[in-house]
């Protein structure tokens, strides 16, 4: 009982996640949809955080200019802040589930 | 996205104004330097140019240095008979480089950049501002 509530909250926060992002749930993955979302958010937020690391790496052998460092530096920040704040935010929904009295 | 965007742009004016300092130092730097052989030209003044830059990749209006040009005005004669540069009236082309000018053009490639600053700073603060609603 508690298990299938559980699971069909996620769902709901998936599919409405995936609305959110502009495409259909498709019909039985519960909960895909949104380790999806979770998951190509973290492969940009990775590419994004290794794009600053090689800017910074290559403006310290001279080839990169601070310019470009600094925008790809507050990207990857940005990018990594947009994801933990995602992933408290979901985090605290399931929690705030889990504590529902049945 | 549109403030990441403008981020990307306020950096191309930063390079761009970093290349404008660049050509005044220089300038600056080569005020005095006359020729080495007698009656040869000295170092000329160079200017820069800037010009808007389509990016392809993100279909952004960036702005690029177009050419580094030469200034083309008459260099400075001082008479200095002993220098070797001479030229057999005694005379030695000095640049034509005036310090007031490049001054000035340091002093506008300052605010420049510092205008470039200005998106940059305030689209971080907003992209920040806007993620602290999730939190």
């Amino acid at each position: 009982m508690t298990v299938t509530s559980v699971g069909r909250a996620l769902s709901a926060y998936g599919a409405a996640l995936k609305r959110a992002e502009g495409v259909t749930p498709g019909a039985g993955d519960a909960g895909s949809g949104f380790a999806g979302m979770v998951k190509a958010g973290l492969e940009s937020t990775r590419a994004d955080l290794r794009a600053g690391e090689a800017k910074a790496v290559e403006a310290l052998t001279g080839r990169a200019s601070l310019q470009d460092v600094v925008e790809a530096v507050t990207e990857a920040e940005l990018s990594l802040q947009k994801m933990t704040a995602v992933r408290d935010r979901v985090i605290s929904a399931y929690q705030e589930i889990m504590r529902m009295p049945i | 996205m549109d403030l990441s965007s403008a981020m990307t742009i306020a950096a191309a004016g930063m390079r761009a104004q970093s290349a404008r300092l660049r050509v005044t130092a220089e300038n600056l730097a080569n005020a005095e330097s006359t020729a080495t052989a007698a009656g040869g030209d000295p170092f000329r003044r160079k200017t820069v140019s800037f010009a808007e830059r389509a990016d392809r990749d993100s279909g952004l209006e960036l702005v690029d240095v177009a050419r580094y040009g030469e200034d083309g005005s008459d260099f400075e004669l001082r008479y200095q008979p002993g220098h070797p540069a001479a030229d057999a009236a005694g005379y030695v082309k000095y640049p034509n480089v005036s310090p007031l000018i490049e001054l000035v053009d340091m002093r506008e490639a300052q605010r420049s950049y510092e205008a470039n600053l200005n998106p940059m700073q305030l689209a971080r603060s907003m992209i920040g501002r806007t993620l602290d609603l999730l939190r």
